[in-house]
């Protein structure tokens, strides 16, 4: 009788464990429903099952300029896109501010630069961001297929604004999907980003 | 004439110091404009020598401290240099706080010398020159941000002395001397207390307050830049300054190390520094803290949902206090008492109205007189400082002995063991009747006591008001609460045509009585497990036995009373004696004082999954972003009780808490606990039971003191 109560609340227990810390790497990430450069609805749930990269983006930030006139960031975009990985770029950037952006404006800017998001989310109301905490452009987060953030924090280990140094970098985007993707725990699951501040 | 010339060349070649001093002009771009100054005219062998990096940033403009703060780059310099120099690292100048949004860097504005020291060495020839080459990298942002670059040089010359350069020579210097450093004479300890990093400075003696201080740390993933920094001095004059740790923890925080500044400085031997260094070590353990973006609206999160009270005014307070009093008529502790007092105006020798009514009254009287005497004695207890709340006599193992003495010999006397005119000298036994109206107050000074255990709905949002306020608009809600508990019993007297309706009294009336003894003797359980859970098995078995023999030696004294010899009121008396011998450890001080309520009541077999509340666990569970909810309770509320067997044990409930991944957690106050108190105050209330969701990115939600389960299940679909 004791036994089989413990069996039944096993799960359960298992389950609240899992639960971890949200939004922290390591954490379940939190729901969130965006808009995305066409007014569409776009939730995180929708993609439950999959990969999902979350990259907080912002055009005017020399950081994030950094990684696109090196094409660096589109790379990412196109190699993880052919596996099933949903990338998600997302500007908190909020209305009040001389870098915001509307939705035409991104998608102008994504398509002069070939970059390759599923969808680009403009979070004017910053409720996205404040859900994850996000401090920089770029902040880069990695979900996995049951919802848990594997990696959150910089995009790689060179912290500069020079194009030339994504090169030479040790790119931890790339290291968390492939480590995840093969079913290995991910080494470095958490780093302090670097970038221009989110303009909330 | 070329002497002359050659005069005007060595006198113009003195006046710029020899083989001079040669640097390129100022790199300027945009926001700042950049140079490489020097200390001194030339190297001295041997000796070191500070150079500087100087930016000047346009208004509104700034550059980064080693540690950028929540976003940013530090200036960085390669250098280019002769081989046989030794360079050392940047010794940064004090950062400023620089918010940006909800976010905060750590840089310098206007202008800033970064000063670095250099060596040629001993053996270096005088009069040869070094070449100081370098190329400064920074990020100067304001809304945008901008990272800038400027090739840089330095010419000095190699000489046996050096005057001060002109113009920054003593700006360097004093740079030099505002360096933070360790503080002489001061010791600095860091404790780790959940989410937030407890550093204590011990100051020398006599040394004055250092002012507004705000510590900036080397590393980053340890103190959140953007959290709230709180300074304070405690009664033994030690300074204690409380960092909230970082939301991103890194994972090997084992030092608190950076550097602390001080708008009034701090005393160090005769003079004052305005920044120090901190390297120590932490002790304890620390948790991740809360989201730094959501920091507006953590500060009403963490601090509490406004309490209800602010928001009520003196006549709602006062009106809800009525109806509280009114409806605790209803709650399982005074309803069978009051209701038998009710029907006992139906007996013979209740004829006179007008003696009615004023018995009526006189219970009235009691009720609100006592009520009163309850607030005060609550305002006095804490007017010494303790933390109590509403129901706080009950946290204390010898009231809740008292009151289950006290409900067992009421409910022996209605089960007709004994009349309460065998206590009484037989002189005064006629003293109810000569008396009614004492009585009658008596009963109702008696009616409040046995109240005490239940709040009812209404009164909790009132109580909290009224005990926040100054004592005399606390006394007025009591007041109100009396007259509302009052109000139904005056008025079955003021109105006594109900009787009329009432069968004659007879049998059924003895068979009532009796049967009404048992809702008591059922209060005298709960209170024995009150007791249970608040001290141990011991003390429920001395209780226990203490109801035997006071139930053996009020039988004794009533054979004795109806006739039995001397042997008898021996007896009895023994059985007195006995019963306050076996008691007192439960009013004795070891059983009494502010024990936390034991923790070792979980279900056997079945996993309890209500976590035990302390301040730190709420601040870690909410931090992490999880829905929590927490359970004020208490063994003796028996409101409490009902709500957690109804409702919050309920099948569908816990699964729909385990479906939204709701932490529970449960503040157990059947002993004084003052971080409990401290809590309850915070949402404005002084009893319990209290049930507050805390939903993530929201405002934590008070739930209504009678639970339904409809009600917790809306309260869940908010989240």
């Amino acid at each position: 009788m004791k036994f089989a109560a413990t069996l039944r609340a096993l799960p359960l227990v298992l389950a609240l464990a899992a639960m971890g810390a949200a939004a922290a790497p390591g954490g379940l990430a939190p729901d969130f429903t965006g808009t995305d450069t066409s007014g569409k609805a776009v939730r995180l749930s929708d993609y439950k099952g999959k990969f999902v990269v979350l990259e907080w983006t912002n055009p005017e930030c020399p950081f994030v300029r950094k990684h696109y006139d090196s094409q660096n960031m589109q790379g990412l975009q196109k190699e993880f896109g052919a596996k099933d990985v949903v990338w998600l770029a997302i500007n908190s950037t909020n209305k009040s501010s001389s870098e915001f952006k509307t939705g035409a404006q991104m998608d102008a800017w994504l398509k002069t630069n070939g970059a390759a998001p599923k969808a680009t989310l403009i979070d004017a109301s910053s409720e996205t961001g404040r859900a994850y905490s996000a401090k920089t452009t770029p902040h880069m987060f990695v979900v996995d297929p049951s919802g848990k953030i594997v990696y959150g924090g910089a995009i790689d280990d060179k912290r500069s604004a020079n194009p030339a140094d994504t090169k030479t970098a040790n790119n931890y985007v790339r290291a968390a999907l492939n480590e995840s993707m093969a079913g290995k725990p991910v080494t470095v699951a958490s780093t302090t980003p670097y970038g221009c501040s989110v303009k909330y | 004439m070329l002497r002359l010339f050659h005069l005007a060349f060595l006198l113009l070649l003195l006046a710029t110091g020899g083989p001079g001093v040669v640097h390129a002009a100022p790199v300027k771009t945009a926001q700042v404009e950049a140079e490489l100054v020097s200390e001194k005219t030339a190297f001295v062998p041997g000796q070191p020598t500070t150079v500087a990096l100087r930016l000047k940033m346009a208004d509104g403009w700034h550059t980064y401290w080693q540690n950028p703060g929540d976003s940013g780059l530090p200036t960085t310099i390669t250098w280019t240099l002769p081989p046989d120099m030794a360079v050392g690292p940047i010794q940064w100048p004090a950062p400023h706080a620089l918010p940006v949004g909800p976010l905060v860097n750590f840089g310098y504005e206007g202008e800033v010398l970064l000063p670095i020291e250099m060596q040629v060495p001993a053996d270096a020839v005088p009069g040869t020159t070094r070449t100081l080459n370098a190329k400064a990298e920074w990020l100067v942002c304001r809304e945008t941000c901008i990272p800038e670059e400027a090739v840089l040089q330095l010419v000095l010359p190699v000489a046996e002395r050096a005057d001060v350069y002109p113009q920054w020579g003593s700006a360097i210097a004093a740079t030099r001397a505002a360096l933070p450093v360790p503080a002489k004479g001061w010791l600095f300890e860091a404790k780790g207390e959940g989410n937030k990093v407890i550093v204590t400075a011990t100051a020398p003696a006599g040394a004055p307050a250092p002012g507004n201080v705000h510590f900036f740390p080397f590393q980053e993933g340890r103190i959140e830049p953007a959290g709230k920094q709180t300074f304070v001095r405690d009664a033994n004059g030690t300074f204690v300054l409380t960092l909230p740790v970082a939301y991103q923890l890194a994972a090997d925080f084992k030092r608190v190390s950076g550097v602390l500044t001080a708008s009034k400085g701090l005393a160090v031997g005769d003079g004052l520094i305005a920044a120090t260094t901190i390297d120590v070590p932490l002790t304890g353990a620390v948790v991740a803290g809360p989201k730094p973006v959501d920091a507006s609206v953590a500060a009403a999160t963490f601090a509490a949902p406004k309490p209800a009270a602010e928001s009520l005014s003196l006549w709602l307070a006062i009106v809800f206090a009525f109806v509280g009093g009114v409806v605790l008529n209803l709650m399982p502790c005074v309803f069978p008492v009051l209701s038998l007092k009710v029907l006992s105006l139906s007996t013979p020798g209740h004829e006179d109205v007008r003696r009615l009514r004023m018995e009526g009254l006189a219970f009235g009287a009691g009720v609100v007189v006592t009520f009163v005497a309850l607030a005060g004695l609550l305002l006095a207890f804490r007017a010494a400082g303790e933390q109590v709340g509403w129901g706080f006599q009950l946290q204390s193992p010898a009231v809740v002995s008292a009151l289950a003495l006290l409900f067992f010999v009421l409910a022996l006397n209605l089960s007709g063991a004994f009349e309460f005119t065998l206590l009484v000298p037989s002189s005064a036994a006629g003293w109810n009747a000569r008396n009614p109206y004492v009585n009658a107050a008596l009963s109702g000074v008696l009616a409040v006591v046995i109240a005490s255990p239940c709040t009812a709905p209404f009164m909790g949002a009132a109580m909290g008001f009224a005990l926040a306020q100054p004592a005399a608009l606390t006394l007025m809600v009591f007041v109100a609460l009396g007259l509302g508990m009052a109000m139904p019993f005056v008025l079955l007297t003021w109105f006594p045509g109900w009787r009329r309706m009432l069968p004659k009294p007879g049998a059924w009336m003895e068979r009532m009585k009796q049967f009404l003894a048992f809702p008591l003797y059922a209060t005298v359980a709960w209170l024995v497990w009150v007791l249970g859970a608040q001290v141990d098995n011991d003390a429920v078995v001395r209780l226990l036995v203490t109801l035997v023999v006071l139930a053996f030696a009020l039988w004794a004294w009533r054979a004795y009373r109806g006739g039995g010899g001397r042997a008898w009121s021996a007896a009895g008396i023994a059985g007195f004696v006995a019963a306050v011998y076996v008691v007192s450890p439960l009013f004795g001080p070891t059983t009494d004082k502010d024990l936390p309520t034991p923790q070792a009541r979980t279900t056997i077999g079945a996993i309890d999954l209500w976590q035990p509340y302390t301040p730190a666990k709420l601040d870690e569970l909410t931090a992490a972003g999880k829905p929590v909810f927490v359970d004020f309770t208490a063994a003796w509320c028996v409101t409490c009780q009902v709500n957690k067997r109804l409702v919050l044990n309920d099948a569908g409930i816990k699964d729909e808490f385990a479906r939204r991944g709701v932490q529970l957690v449960r503040a157990d106050w059947t002993r004084r606990d003052p971080a409990i108190t401290r809590a309850l105050a915070g949402f404005g209330r002084q009893g319990v039971p209290v049930y507050v969701l805390y939903r993530p990115g929201k405002e934590p939600m008070l739930l209504p003191e009678v639970l339904q389960k409809q009600t917790v299940l809306d309260a869940l679909a908010t989240l």
